[in-house]
């Protein structure tokens, strides 16, 4: 199996402008558009996550809270017991403005040395999957098909 | 830009697929780590990398005196989403008509 502990790294253009996106990562109404369903909310306290099944997937604190630029939270994978019993890592969005009406997106997740199950689960698919389908959102006002 | 173009030559050429995988194995890799898996100059690795930065493939971030090397893989998944899926579903949906048209034979 693949060491993917080592900080992991999504980055995509997004049609859209920084408060746009600011929105996408703090407002459960869009999120669970894009996030496999859940409800996350982002205060400058405290990062909530609302599973599809009304449990708590993962909520924690928020670091840093700086919009519509940087947004930095805990992440902890209590939406899979397994996963729930590794260490707390630690998601970092960064959102650019590029000018003409883009924003280049960058979401990165470190902090995962003690947790390979969560970075192996985390990693590929999985944020490539939100990461896209939150551009797909936002520029066409469609989610992508629950799929993965 | 996440431009299909830039995705698809960085991607048709075999020592910056290499590098991928490499970084695949080993995200967050230096150019030293890198230079090993191509019979190149450290500046010939150095183009590629740029290649596929240029392409959004690749993402360096500066770590004390060294840039690091982390693979994005949002760009291949948009492109598996807007190509692959699209071809995957068609051909299952062509032999499910055939079969019908089979059955549908006096």
């Amino acid at each position: 199996m693949t060491d993917r502990t080592s900080p992991q790294i999504y980055q995509v253009f997004i049609k859209a402008s920084p408060e746009r996106v600011w929105q996408a990562l703090t407002d459960p109404d869009v999120s669970e558009q894009y996030f496999h369903g859940a409800r996350i909310t982002n205060t400058p306290e405290t990062h909530t996550v609302i599973g599809t099944d009304g449990s708590d997937w993962g909520s924690g604190a928020v670091l840093e809270f700086d919009p519509p630029r940087r947004l930095v939270h805990e992440w902890s994978s209590r939406y899979d017991a397994e996963l729930a019993k590794e260490p707390i890592s630690r998601i970092t969005w960064e959102i650019e403005d590029r000018g003409a009406g883009v924003c280049l997106l960058t979401a990165t997740h470190d902090r995962l040395e003690g947790s390979p199950r969560t970075a192996q689960s985390v990693g590929g698919p999985g944020w490539s999957y939100v990461v896209s389908a939150l551009k797909t959102l936002l520029e066409t006002g469609e989610p992508l098909p629950r799929a993965l | 830009m996440d431009d299909d173009d830039a995705v698809f030559k960085a991607l048709a050429d075999p020592t910056r697929r290499r590098l991928l995988d490499r970084l695949f194995e080993h995200d967050g890799s230096r150019l030293a780590d890198l230079e090993g898996i191509a019979a190149m100059t450290r500046f010939g690795v150095m183009k590629h990398l740029r290649v596929l930065e240029d392409a959004g493939l690749v993402v360096s971030r500066r770590s004390g005196r060294e840039k690091l090397h982390f693979l994005n893989p949002v760009p291949i998944r948009r492109i598996h989403d807007r190509w692959i899926d699209k071809y995957r579903e068609a051909p299952a949906a062509y032999l499910s008509d055939l079969a019908r048209s089979f059955e549908e034979e006096p």
